[in-house]
């Protein structure tokens, strides 16, 4: 008897501090924390949230029950869904904000004198906050103040100007040329740290091939950071689908200019109806998975090497090759 | 390259210019908190030369009518006062402090400013130990008051010598004493008025438009500036369509959740209609500023000042801003708005914060604060200077509101018992949003700087979205 306990107690011992047992115990201790902080302030909202779509409530007071109700009026009320339109300004504005950040980091990453001042002048906006740039902007906006007086010294009338926040046919323009501005310096230092990582041997070499600087950047940089221009812009796309801070901080929504966020806020807080805020924040997702899951697809499918090391358009080139060659063969 | 770097070099040098003209004018109640809790007044024992017997004090404080400055003399306590007003609690108040205390040396008074007060004040009320005076936050309903608040006196009584002594009462207690009543008008400079040709203050809109119309003509002055693009200002057009636009102090509470079309025009200049026509009107004849959606609210207060704005409609509490924006503060003046119920004007008013004295305070706390009350409403100037209608029924009305003599005070009645969340249920859920956002007031001038819709179409809409509310809160629109 005495025999058989000792010998479990020590397989329990033994199991106790058998390596296995003590990864698993320290991996559990370890994702304990971060696992309940993201449990209780991450996933817990969140399905309140969805719970909250499904009621019509204010923040105090009695709840009730509409089901679906919220999410139809989303699809119904043109008011709310015309406002995702607005994202295609800062979709285009974050292409060239992307374009702009890949050139200003290749020529950067290359020896330029002063480099590191220029860095600086291009990240500087990104550090400036949202608020001080809506100050900043509203000035620089303003009748007859910086941007007007820029202009009027180049050569134009003022009555030529139009009003850069409150006509409806640039006002959106000027807002998304703010987001580039601000975030473009953002870009380019991603940019610049994935350049960075080329091996500047594949230059030298380029070089001696007789290479110049485009080749350079089309053969050797795109293809290395591939990777983190798609990145960039999946962040850039989702961004641009709940662009919030420009107009809400420079015009607050008027004169045509409410985003599908700033709606959304405002439905939320000033309007106080809470159940079809959440149903708007439960649809803004939907649309931002959608669109990611189609844009990872299209990137597999294009841009991605399949196993002989060869991408869609490269693919297709072969293919084209092998067919004018049997052509060639069966004349 | 070189180009690219000019342009973003002035970009950078341009744009770090306006972010300092934009930081350079900070909110009035900037001045930290915790300096002024770090300030406490100097013991007031020193000055008594000649030590006065302390009074027999009563079991119970005395109600509020009953006490007058003079009584208890020789009371010794330490109050500790809790106010919003950041601004003035190192200047003001300690001139209030030094000044009680030539009557009552041995009370002393500590002053804490709070700056996110309300929100601050509503989470310590809840404990016994508060402090002994605060400004009674709005989160109380009335009903509560008797679980935090000393009783001051019947209501009724109080009512006849002291403004508004309902607004914090409950089954015919009154719990507070309104500091300052604020009254609703319009802002105008008086020397821009004179240089237009304007000799009358105009009482309808149509006078209104007509005036600003002169303005335009014979000043270079800008005749109403909107302040749009500060969002707030705009939902500021909201106050004006109770009691201003009716003379009703039961439309606002009572009559507007069982109206049926409020919005209508009415055809006569009156209602709610005739306070959004205005701006309507302003904004579509271009009687505005040139550009509303790039103005500047601080910047506003100078070009009011200097006589660069003729009229803006904001509240009373915008007078002493604006006087002190510059050094003409002569020039500003404030008057009803445009509406004439009838011939008669009325203009929209109501209190300010009232102070509240702690249930669970001691006898002679209780005492000493009820004094200070007393001094700080009778004695002190203090609703007089800060340009607001002054608590006591027969003190003067301050200069700046000498427009408002005869016009007759429309405080906007509570709802009846049972529908006291009737209008916010109806405004919520019509998403007409009065007095909550400012996108309704938004949309008008929108609509008139587009030329889109008409008012009578934007307020067709409100109306419908009304009728759709009361009819799921079961009301039947009258």
């Amino acid at each position: 008897m005495d025999e058989h306990r000792v010998k479990r107690r020590r397989a329990f011992r033994q199991r106790l501090v058998s390596q296995r047992s003590q990864q698993l115990f320290t991996v559990f201790v370890f994702l304990l924390i971060p696992l309940t902080l993201l449990g209780v302030f991450t996933y817990f909202p969140f399905a309140k949230m969805a719970q909250f779509s499904l009621y019509d409530m204010r923040y105090i007071g009695k709840r009730t029950f509409v089901g679906l109700r919220n999410y139809l009026d989303i699809f119904t009320r043109e008011e709310l869904f015309r406002t995702l339109r607005l994202s295609f300004y800062y979709l285009a504005a974050s292409f060239v904000q992307l374009a702009l950040a890949l050139f200003f980091a290749s020529v950067l990453s290359f020896k330029v004198r002063a480099a590191g001042i220029f860095k600086g002048i291009i990240f500087f906006p990104f550090l400036v906050s949202g608020i001080a740039i809506g100050f900043i902007f509203k000035f620089f906006f303003t009748r007859g103040f910086v941007l007007d007086t820029l202009l009027i010294f180049m050569g134009f009338e003022q009555s030529q100007l139009p009003y850069w926040l409150r006509d409806s046919q640039v006002n959106n323009i000027m807002l998304a040329a703010t987001s580039v501005w601000r975030y473009m310096g953002q870009n380019m230092v991603l940019f610049i740290g994935a350049i960075m990582s080329v091996d500047p041997q594949l230059y030298e070499s380029a070089e001696m091939d007789g290479a110049n600087t485009w080749r350079k950047f089309l053969n050797i940089i795109l293809p290395s950071i591939q990777t983190i221009i798609v990145l960039n812009m999946i962040l850039s796309i989702t961004g641009s689908i709940s662009a919030f801070e420009p107009p809400y901080v420079i015009t607050n929504g008027t004169f045509g200019t409410g985003t599908y966020f700033v709606v959304m806020n405002s439905m939320a807080h000033e309007k106080q109806k809470v159940g079809l805020a959440a149903a708007m924040a439960i649809v803004l997702m939907a649309i931002i998975v959608l669109v990611t899951a189609i844009q990872k697809i299209i990137v597999k499918v294009f841009f991605e090497e399949d196993k002989n090391g060869m991408i869609f358009s490269e693919r297709r080139a072969m293919k084209k090759r092998l067919a004018k060659k049997r052509k060639e063969a069966s004349a | 390259m070189k180009k690219f770097i000019a342009i973003a070099l002035s970009l950078l040098f341009t744009a770090s210019l306006a972010a300092c003209s934009g930081s350079e004018s900070p909110p009035t109640d900037a001045p930290a908190s915790n300096a002024a809790a770090s300030s406490a007044p100097a013991p007031s024992a020193e000055k008594t030369d000649e030590p006065v017997e302390a009074p027999e004090l009563p079991a119970e404080a005395p109600s509020f009518d009953q006490i007058n400055i003079g009584d208890y003399a020789g009371i010794t306590a330490n109050l500790q006062f809790k106010t919003h007003r950041t601004d003035i609690v190192d200047t003001i108040f300690q001139g209030y402090i030094a000044d009680f205390q030539k009557i009552y040396p041995n009370i002393s008074i500590n002053y804490e400013a709070i700056t996110d007060y309300a929100e601050t004040m509503t989470t310590r009320v809840s404990t016994p130990d508060w402090g002994d005076i605060c400004m009674i936050v709005t989160t109380i309903p009335n009903t509560e008051l008797i679980n935090y608040f000393q009783p001051l006196g019947s209501t009724s009584v109080l009512a006849e010598t002291y403004n508004f002594a309902d607004n914090k009462a409950n089954a015919g207690v009154t719990y507070g004493i309104s500091s300052t009543n604020n009254v609703q008008g319009v802002l105008y400079n008086k020397a821009v008025f004179e240089q237009a040709g304007i000799t009358a203050v105009p009482k309808t809109p149509a006078e209104f438009i007509d005036a600003l119309k002169k303005v335009k003509e014979n000043t270079d002055a800008i005749p109403l500036y909107t302040n749009f693009s500060a969002g707030w200002t705009m939902g500021a057009w909201d106050a004006y369509i109770g009691g201003s636009a009716t003379g009703d102090p039961d439309f606002m509470n009572i009559k507007l959740p069982h109206a049926k079309d409020p919005f209508k025009d009415r055809g006569d200049g009156t209602g709610p209609y005739a306070v959004y026509s205005v701006l309507y009107d302003a904004v579509s004849q271009g009687l505005v500023e040139d550009d509303p959606s790039t103005t500047d609210w601080e910047g506003s207060k100078g070009m009011f000042n200097r006589g660069e704005i003729a009229t803006m409609v904001l509240g009373s509490w915008a007078i002493v801003q604006m006087q002190e924006a510059g050094p003409n503060s002569a020039d500003v003046g404030y008057m009803s708005f445009p509406i004439s119920v009838n011939g008669k004007q009325y203009a929209s008013a109501g209190p300010d914060y009232n102070y509240g004295i702690n249930l669970n305070s001691s006898v002679e706390n209780k005492i000493a604060s009820l004094l200070y009350i007393k001094y700080l409403v009778e004695n002190s100037n203090f609703d007089y200077d800060q340009g607001g209608v002054p608590t006591v029924k027969t003190h003067e009305l301050p200069s700046t509101l000498a427009a408002f003599d005869g016009i007759e005070l429309v405080a906007d009645n509570p709802a009846k018992e049972s529908e006291e969340d009737l209008f916010t249920n109806i405004n919520v859920d019509s998403e007409v949003s009065l007095n909550m956002d400012n996108q309704h007031v938004i949309d008008i001038v929108e609509a008139a700087l587009g030329g889109g819709k008409t008012l009578a179409q934007l307020t067709d809409e409100w109306n419908a979205r009304w009728t759709a509310s009361q009819e799921k809160y079961g009301v039947t629109p009258e």
